[in-house]
């Protein structure tokens, strides 16, 4: 089976994490297609994730530790090289989003329609598994979505944290004519403030302590901002609720930022009654208002990466221009410029920066 | 190495009424994730006999001989080299129906609406009235010692049960009308009880099968009279429906209606029978098209779903109840027959008789 021989003029060169902070660029074996229904990719496209700068300065999130050296990158868009025999939905040529998590579908969790939560997910720069930052990528075909011709790959390169926002979106229910709080202006948290104005939400307050992220959100999808102080979580909650007019508080509250303030304030803005969902991740144990939860009848859900459904409709969303994900792209650099991409966005600049893939050519 | 070249002896259904046993190959396995079963015990079912009957069940069509049955138990002894979950002899409950895994149904864990299921005994694909049969090892679930082979082909139909009162989001203390006394009809009354139903009433047409009912699970049974010649159909069947309403104290109506006969009068009695905002479940299949009472279903805000087959959790569930004695299956089992006698047992199926209730036939030895 030809492997080097196959697309030889295509560079596999790819951004390997060896330990923390410590990278290099090393040239790996092509990946080629093992099943009839797998799709062999170029990568276009990847947007930094939070949790890939995480494991370039820590090595570790929670219990997935990185052992041996493995290749950054998960949100990608890429360009369909060659498709297995029982491939039906993409052809050679196409553009489109990868999903970059493979479940087992054999699990209870993955028959269940909850392959998010899969026992053995091979998911892209989780370790064990190299990630997207790299030359060439199989992929599943029903984890590879199609790009409408009028989508650019850099759009492309934006649908997985758009699915990650429509998954939290949908944990929270949200319904036409409601109202939602979001916690953290982050991509991830600007994306679920567009979600929600695309479910019909009536009012979509950002919450964040950075004022040129709410200032962005002001024109992207928030109806209302807010800045909390360092007062308690009670006294942030009754301002902003005062400030929003929703005296009886929010129908929805989604953290999407991970700190401990803001999800205690979220639990004082949601409505008796309402739903509230942990996006954001940031320390594993935290003081949480529970006496509040039990005494509002609070739904507390947990929200983790897509499942079913999700990624088709990210696609959907940017397609049909109802969530214009190119304002989010600040930054787009050359693969040999990863690293000073990622210190960048630990740094906190802009808000997603892309990075070419290995063949892209300079334009 | 065995001198002797093994056989796989099957119950083939070659075309329409034509049916036969004959000698095949061993099936191999298909890939890393395959087990070979012995089979034990296949009960038979309604569609298995409705295949070698008329050759169709809407558009799944006999063009081709298949092998029947569905309702299974045996013995592993072989698996691929990626099998975890199962050994070689370990006992288990075949799950007959293997989804493609891939498509939109089963990623959001509806596989029992995957358009490529292969399910046993549905054309094209063969079931397992053969000697050996291969299936994805996820497909299998070990049961106890304690359970005969043939409570292990009981745990097919009981999941059939537990599916209907999953899509029917039963609660405790609710009041359950079941329409048929056959396996399904009897297991959907043991299955509400487990759910700590209030009241549960079984009803047939056969006096003998709700009597049976009413010793199985049911709390009450009814028989509905048949209406007089030249009576407006659903008019006779909102009487009955409303009978069974003041029989049974069941006040505005019951909570729940499962509907497992798919006969049209039966059907119209549940839509009349049922509370407002009540659920009417949908699992028997009879005539495709019926005169059902739209505007009651609407007026009443009834919430109408349908049922088939089973999905993620059913299996296990079902060999928990049956292995705990929850369910009795082996109650439901009235005639056994060897497989040589297979065309035997699918004729006295045919008959209809009361008395007849659950048939299985034994695996090849």
């Amino acid at each position: 089976m030809a492997t080097d021989t196959e697309f030889g003029d295509l560079s596999n060169l790819s951004f390997v994490l060896n330990k923390p902070s410590d990278v290099t660029f090393e040239t790996k074996p092509k990946p080629t297609i093992q099943s009839p229904y797998d799709v062999l990719v170029k990568v276009n496209y990847t947007g930094i994730c939070g949790s890939d700068v995480h494991y370039w300065v820590h090595g570790a999130i929670g219990d997935f530790v990185v052992k041996d050296p493995m290749v950054l990158g998960h949100e990608s868009s890429g360009t369909v090289l060659k498709v297995g025999d029982k491939v039906a939905s993409v052809k050679v040529g196409d553009r489109v989003a990868l999903e970059p998590g493979t479940p087992c579908r054999r699990c209870t969790p993955c028959l269940s329609g909850h392959y998010n939560l899969c026992n053995e997910m091979k998911f892209a720069a989780t370790p064990p598994y190299d990630g997207t930052l790299t030359g060439l990528w199989c992929s599943p075909e029903d984890f590879c979505y199609k790009l409408p011709e009028h989508v650019s790959l850099e759009e492309g390169a934006l649908v997985e944290p758009l699915a990650v926002a429509v998954h939290i979106v949908k944990q929270a229910e949200v319904k036409p004519g409601q109202t939602v709080v979001v916690m953290g202006a982050g991509p991830v948290g600007l994306l679920c403030c567009a979600v929600a104005k695309a479910y019909g939400a009536s009012k979509i307050v950002s919450v964040d302590i950075q004022p040129s992220r709410l200032e962005f959100n002001e024109t992207f999808a928030a109806t209302h901002t807010f800045t909390p102080e360092r007062v308690s979580a009670e006294e942030n909650a009754a301002r902003l609720l005062k400030e929003t007019d929703m005296p009886g508080g929010a129908d929805a509250v989604i953290d999407a930022s991970g700190a401990e303030p803001s999800i205690q304030t979220s639990i004082h803005v949601v409505r008796r009654g309402g739903i509230y969902v942990q996006g954001g991740m940031g320390k594993p144990d935290i003081t949480f208002p529970i006496v509040a939860l039990c005494v509002k009848e609070v739904t507390c859900k947990g929200s983790f990466r897509y499942s079913s459904g999700d990624y088709k409709l990210a696609v959907e969303l940017v397609a049909s221009g109802k969530v214009d994900v190119n304002k989010l792209i600040t930054g787009k650099v050359k693969f040999e410029d990863a690293e000073q991409a990622f210190s960048d966005v630990k740094a906190g600049k802009g808000i997603k920066i892309l990075i070419k893939g290995p063949n892209e050519k300079e334009t | 190495m065995s001198t002797i070249t093994e056989i796989n002896p099957v119950f083939v259904l070659h075309s329409i009424k034509n049916v036969s046993i004959e000698n095949r190959e061993v099936p191999k396995l298909r890939d890393q994730h395959d087990v070979r079963v012995h089979i034990e015990q296949t009960g038979i079912c309604g569609s298995d006999v409705h295949y070698w009957q008329r050759g169709r069940i809407g558009d799944f069509i006999l063009n081709s001989p298949i092998v029947l049955g569905h309702e299974s138990s045996g013995t592993i002894v072989e698996v691929g080299s990626a099998v975890q979950n199962v050994k070689v002899g370990d006992r288990v409950a075949i799950e007959p129906g293997v989804p493609c895994r891939r498509c939109d149904f089963c990623r959001e864990g509806a596989y029992n609406l995957c358009a490529d299921t292969v399910f046993a005994a549905t054309p094209p694909w063969d079931g397992t009235l053969q000697k050996y049969y291969i299936v994805a090892s996820d497909y299998c679930y070990p049961i106890p010692s304690h359970m005969s082979s043939e409570d292990g082909a009981m745990v097919e139909p009981t999941a059939v049960a537990v599916q209907i009162c999953k899509v029917a989001d039963l609660r405790a203390n609710q009041t359950v009308i079941v329409f048929g006394c056959g396996p399904i009809g009897a297991l959907c009354q043991a299955m509400a009880k487990v759910y700590g139903a209030k009241k549960v009433i079984g009803v047939d047409i056969s006096k003998s099968r709700t009597d049976f009912a009413k010793k199985y699970a049911a709390d009450g049974v009814f028989v509905p009279e048949i209406a007089p010649a030249g009576a407006d159909p659903v008019d006779a069947s909102r009487a009955i429906g409303e009978k069974i309403i003041a029989q049974f104290g069941l006040g505005g109506g019951a909570d729940v209606i499962l509907e497992c006969t798919g006969a049209e009068p039966c059907i119209q009695a549940g839509v009349f029978a049922a509370k407002k905002e009540g659920t009417y479940v949908q699992a028997g299949m009879g005539k495709e098209n019926v005169v059902f009472p739209i505007m009651m279903a609407c007026i009443r805000a009834l919430n109408i779903k349908g049922s088939i087959r089973y999905t993620a959790g059913c299996y296990p569930a079902s060999v928990d109840l049956v292995a705990s004695g929850k369910i009795d299956a082996k109650a439901l089992i009235t005639h056994r027959f060897k497989f040589e006698e297979a065309e035997q047992a699918f004729e006295l199926v045919k008959k209809g008789q009361e008395d007849v209730f659950k048939v299985v036939i034994q695996g090849v030895q």
